[in-house]
Order: structure tokens, then sequence, then C-alpha cells
């Protein structure tokens, strides 16, 4: 039975389902276990799993990474929790060094099944310390997974596929989506796929690739470009590691012009890399160059309304471009 | 490995051990062990049979030995950079240690890491990276894991005093501290990081009162006395057993070598080194087998010749091994 719940509902219901089916799941982090997170994402499960399995960890970002991949190693599948992207500085180590690393340099001899629940994005007021994305610095490692789901029914899917997987997974959930993203989503446990991008839109005339809060965003603009005349296809990444090279290259040899949007700052945000894997494998099918949509090289996000509207993405600012590539 | 007989001996009118001669005898091997295949590690390095670099656990093999020689199968090592010789003491083949040094398909990463950096999954031997401190926290979260399965597992971490410094290292042991896990950090206090002083790392004297600050217990012994470092060790094991929670073991030693095989060391007073390599672990203890009627000449030598040959048969296994094939770096990436 499906029903129409928020993103935060449905990361929630996710989290239930999944320590219900698997008592090798357990959560740790901040605030989480009997305050039930800052947003509320970990409600009720302290209450119905206890301490054992619901963890309110130290203040201390790092261990919290490296206690879940010593879980991992005896056979929990832990979900941890970094509170804020921001504060993710001190856990870097654990999850490119460690994480993403111990089944390489192990040649296989152990494995890191873990899946790192990260709040990130701007839009919220949130300032300069709460507002970051640093999905990048991450989508450049190889051998972890970086997610980024922009539905309430893809977050449910696919936190449960991360939970579920071999692979040491992080799982981006932007702030600005858990109440206002809402969609159906069936009460069962379900899996979407992690390996695959999202054609939210088809359409003819230009793709437009992007990902998270950004996405709803995009789908409003390309409603209204319709109108205009412009029938652009809406490409959902999902996920940003490993890419969906595939749904990505057909997209854009289809329509044969593309536009990049995020809210991460321009220098190398992931758009730098989908330019470069269009110019490897479609240059021949573009009409336009290839352009971008995304945050300005300032730090990310300044406070003052004002400040954080110029950094923000916004409809507008999608229709613009859009509009530019279209008369390209 | 080890008996955990612990009856007293005392033959003729010799002074008596509180350990039986059997566990005496294999501390005593094992100790060798580790000294001679890690000087033919140094060896073979410099004879350039294989690349990478190579860190020396020499002088400091009472620690080594003297902290990992109790431990079950079942138990956990969480070993760093300058502890290749801990694999040994736990029971990995000499052969996929020195395969390991080559970088060949018959060590337990079948190349991936460098020749210091050994795991062996079987044993339960985490295979490091080179973060220093890092290892302590994935041990510690191990710990926390076997804790959670009421098991009586316990894991054995090794650093450095420098590693003391990082904030992973107290993030780790606050986290034990707080879920009293079964862990044993034992700091192989040498007196040098790389080329930096203890008195440029920290204003402590004692390494174990690091232990205070995070209400777990801190323990100081003579690291080249393998005997007081193996009791000290097994006390905090059992502790760590029985759920009392976890200690940090210092074993004040000194690192014999460089940093590493390139490094010459100009940094160090060679009075220093001399006056340290007179507190040499393994003479001492010869000396007190041989007070207690123990040790011979004879089997001083017996064990040396069985050790060489067993280092022989390993290196030229290593020596055998096939290289990876090139495209293996594209392997064991994802699940
Ligand atoms: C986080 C980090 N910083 C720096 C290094 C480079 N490094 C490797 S070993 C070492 C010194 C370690 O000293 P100590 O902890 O005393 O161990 P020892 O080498 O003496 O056994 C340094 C600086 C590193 N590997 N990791
Ligand atoms: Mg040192």
């Amino acid at each position: 039975m499906a029903r129409t719940i928020t993103y935060i509902d449905a990361i929630n219901e996710a989290l239930h389902q999944e320590m219900e089916r698997d008592s090798r799941v357990c959560i740790l982090g901040e605030d989480l276990g009997m305050g039930g997170g800052v947003f509320k994402a970990t409600a009720g499960l302290y209450q119905k799993f206890g301490e054992e399995r619901v963890l309110d960890s130290p203040l201390a970002e790092g261990i919290i990474i490296a206690a879940a991949i010593g879980a991992s190693l005896v056979g929990y599948r832990p979900v941890p929790e970094i509170q804020f992207a921001d504060f993710i500085g001190d856990a870097v180590d654990p999850i490119l060094q460690q994480a993403a690393k111990l089944r390489y340099r192990s040649a296989g001899g152990y494995s890191c099944p873990i899946t790192i629940r990260v709040c990130w994005g701007g839009g919220t007021g949130g300032g300069l310390y709460h507002s970051q994305e640093n999905t990048t610095w991450f989508a450049h490692e190889p051998g972890i997974r970086v997610l980024a789901p922009s539905t309430a029914y893809d977050a449910k899917g696919m936190l449960i596929a991360a939970i579920r997987d071999e692979n040491p997974v992080l799982f981006f959930e932007h702030k600005k989506l858990y109440r206002t993203a809402k969609s159906e989503v069936p009460e069962e446990p379900y899996t979407v796929s992690l390996d695959e991008a999202a054609v939210r839109r088809p359409g003819r005339d230009m793709t437009v690739l992007t990902y998270g809060y950004m996405a709803s965003v995009v789908m409003e603009a390309a409603e209204e470009m319709a109108k205009r005349g412009v029938d652009a296809e809406v490409v959902d990444l999902r996920t940003l590691a490993p890419l969906d090279k595939k749904t990505i290259v057909e997209s854009v040899r289809k329509t044969n012009r593309c536009l990049i949007v995020h809210e991460d700052t321009k220098t190398l945000g992931i758009g730098a890399e989908l330019s470069a894997i269009l110019n490897e494998e479609a240059f021949d099918d573009l009409d336009a160059p290839i352009m971008r949509v995304t945050g300005p090289d300032v730090p990310p996000v300044p406070f003052s309304p004002p400040l954080e509207k110029f950094f923000m993405v916004d409809k507008e600012k999608v229709l613009a471009g859009m509009e530019k590539l279209a008369a390209y | 490995m080890a008996t955990k007989v612990n009856r007293a001996t005392a033959v003729g009118d010799a002074p008596a051990s509180r350990h039986s001669p059997e566990l005496l005898l294999g501390l005593y091997r094992m100790m060798v062990k580790c000294r001679m295949c890690d000087e033919k590690a140094r060896i073979l390095f410099k004879q350039g049979k294989y690349a990478g670099n190579f860190y020396s656990n020499v002088g400091q093999e009472g620690g080594e030995v003297g902290a990992a020689f109790s431990l079950r199968e079942d138990d956990w090592v969480a070993p760093s950079h300058r502890d290749w010789t801990s694999c040994i003491v736990k029971g990995a083949p000499l052969k996929a240690c020195f395969a390991q040094l080559y970088g060949k398909t018959d060590s337990p990463d079948r190349g991936k890491s460098t020749p210091a950096h050994m795991g062996y999954p079987e044993l339960h031997i985490i295979t490091p990276a080179s973060t220093i401190a890092a290892q302590l926290m994935i041990g510690t979260g191990v710990a926390w894991g076997l804790k959670r399965q009421a098991k009586d597992s316990v894991v054995v971490s090794f650093c450095g005093d420098g590693a003391t410094s990082i904030g992973w290292f107290h993030e780790a042991l606050n986290f034990a501290g707080v879920h009293r896990l079964p862990m044993l950090y034992v700091v192989q206090n040498n007196l040098w990081a790389e080329s930096v002083p203890l008195r440029l790392q920290t204003a402590l004297t004692d390494l174990s009162d690091r232990a205070k600050g995070h209400g777990i217990t801190g323990v100081s012994v003579d690291g080249n006395d393998i005997l007081a470092v193996y009791d000290a060790a097994t006390k905090a094991i059992a502790r760590a057993r029985a759920g009392q929670g976890p200690t940090v073991l210092e074993c004040k030693t000194y690192r014999w070598y460089g940093h590493s095989e390139i490094d010459p060391a100009k940094y160090r007073m060679p009075e220093e080194v001399a006056e340290w390599k007179k507190k040499d672990p393994i003479p001492r203890f010869e000396k007190y087998l041989a007070d207690r009627k123990l040790l011979s000449d004879q089997i001083k030598k017996q064990v040396r010749d069985e050790i060489t040959r067993e280092i022989d048969e390993a290196v030229e296994f290593a020596e055998k091994s096939p290289y990876p094939a090139p495209e293996e770096a594209l392997e064991h990436i994802w699940a």
C-alpha cells in the first residue's frame, strides 16, 4: 500500500524496517538516539531497538565512522550518521583512507558494508557551517558509493538498498528536501538501484543533468520551458559515484544539448566530470557547448538572506541557463 | 601458540620463575624469530630484492612479542607500519610474510599494500593503512562489535609514541572507555617519531598517563623486559575478556635503526643508540633463562638453526611467487 509521505519519513521508515529485518543493522551518531536526531530522521528507533542498536556517540566524527568500520568487520551492518556534512572533516580519513580502501588494500580479505548518512545542502538559512555540499570530495575516490536521492520514494528505496549493499556507501540527504519532498511511497520495504540515474522527464530538445534538491528546481523550470516551446529531458543522477554513464550519454546523444545544474560550487563540482565524460563519449552528438548553472565559487553558503539567495541556484537561474542553451 | 600455564619454575637451586619453562622458551623462540626475520627483511631490502620500504622493529621485540604472544586465534590484532613481526607472533606463515615484502600474489593482499603494512584476515589481523593511529580507531570498532556479540575475544593494537599525539588516538580511547571495550592499546615508545624526539611530542613522562584523561587503565613497563610486558599484557587481556575494559600499555623501548631503511637517522646521537643497544631485550632474556638453567648454547644454536631454515624456505618461496598481473590493479575495488 502506497501513501504520500515526506522524504524524512521515508528515511525513518527505511531505518525502522531494515532494523526489524536484520539484527546486524545498528546506528550510531550524535543526538540520534534519545533525541531522535536533530531533524528527527531517527525518531522512535531508540525506543524500539534500545541503546544496544541505537547509540548516541561521543561528539567525535572520526570514531563514529571508525567504530562503524570496525563493527562491520565482525559482521554488523552499521549506519553511522554525520549530523551535518560541514563537520565531516574529522571523518575524512576514516571514510576515504579506511572504508573506501579496506577491500582494496586487503585484496578482498576485508569488506566494509557501512552506510554513512550525511545531512547536506543549503537554502535553509543555515549559513557557512550548516549548508555545505562536499559530495565530490568522496565521489573522487574509487571504492565508496556516493548517493544523493531527490525524492521520498528514492530516499527509502536507496537507503534500504545501501544498507544491504556490500560496499561502503555515503548517503547524502538534502535537508531542504526533508519536509518539502513528498511522494507516493509503498509501506513495504523495496529497493531502488544504486547504479542507475533516473530520467524524470523525457524530452527532445536538451538534457539537464542534476541531483538532490536541484532536481525539484529543475523539474519546475522544465515545465515552464515546455510552455515556452523547449522540451527538456531531466536526468536525476541519484548516484554520484559510480556515475551511470550509460543513461547520461544516451540522453545527450538523443537531445544533442546538455545543461548541468548543481548547487555545489562550480570549480571541480561534479559538472566538470560530467562535461569531460560527454566530451569523451558524445562529442560528435553535441550541437552546442555543454553549459553549467552552479553555485558560485565562494564559501558555501553565506548567511544573510540576500547573500544566500545570491549563492543558491533557483528556478530563475535555471531558466536563464536553459534559454541560453536553447538559443545557441 | 602460547601455553597459558603459569606454574612456578624452579630447576635445582636456580632462582624460580613465575612462568613455566614451555612458556619461557616459547617467548624466547618467538623473540629470536622476530629479530631474525626482521634483520632478514632489512638485508633483502638493502639487496634490492623488493621495492618500497621497511620499518624495522629490531630492539622492540619485548613489546611486540610480550603483548601478542598469549593471544588466541579468535583475538584480533591491529598493527601499524612497524609491526610486520606482530603478524608472525599472531601465527601468520612466514611464507606469506615474506611474500608480503615482495608484493607477490602469495601475500595476503596480493601486492596491493606496501611491504610493512601487512594484514592477515584469516587470523584477524587488520590490514593497516599508513595513516598513523587509524588502526587504533578501527580496532576499537572491532572491539565494540565483539563486546556487543558478548564474545570474550580481545583486540590488541600497536602504535608508536608519535601516534599518541593525534586526535584519533584520543577518540579511540575515549570511546573504548565509555563502552569498557576489550581493547589493549600497546604503545611502543621508542623515543622517536621518525626524526622527532619525544620531548617535542609530549610533555608527559609516561605515555600511559594518556589513559587517565579517558578514565581508563594505563600501565608503563620496561619494554625491553619481555616478562614485564607479558605479565602486564596478560593481566590487561584477562581484564578485557572479563568485561573490565581497555588498557593502555606503554612499552619503553628504542628503535635501533632509522625510521625506515632509507633513513640514516643522522639526527640521533651515536651514544644514545649505543646505550640502548646494550639494553637489547634478547641477551637480557637469555641471561634470565640461563640463570634458571633453561637455556644452553646448544639450545640457542638449535633455535637459530631452525629459524634460519624456516626463513630460507620462506624467502625462496617469496622469490618464486609470481607478481600480480598488471590488470589486477583493477580488482577488489567494488564488491
Ligand atoms: C597521520 C599521519 N601523519 C604522518 C605520517 C607519516 N609518518 C609515518 S610514521 C611517522 C612517525 C611515527 O612515529 P611513532 O608513532 O612514534 O611510531 P614509530 O615509527 O616510532 O614506530 C610519521 C610522521 C603518517 N603515516 N600518518
Ligand atoms: Mg616512535
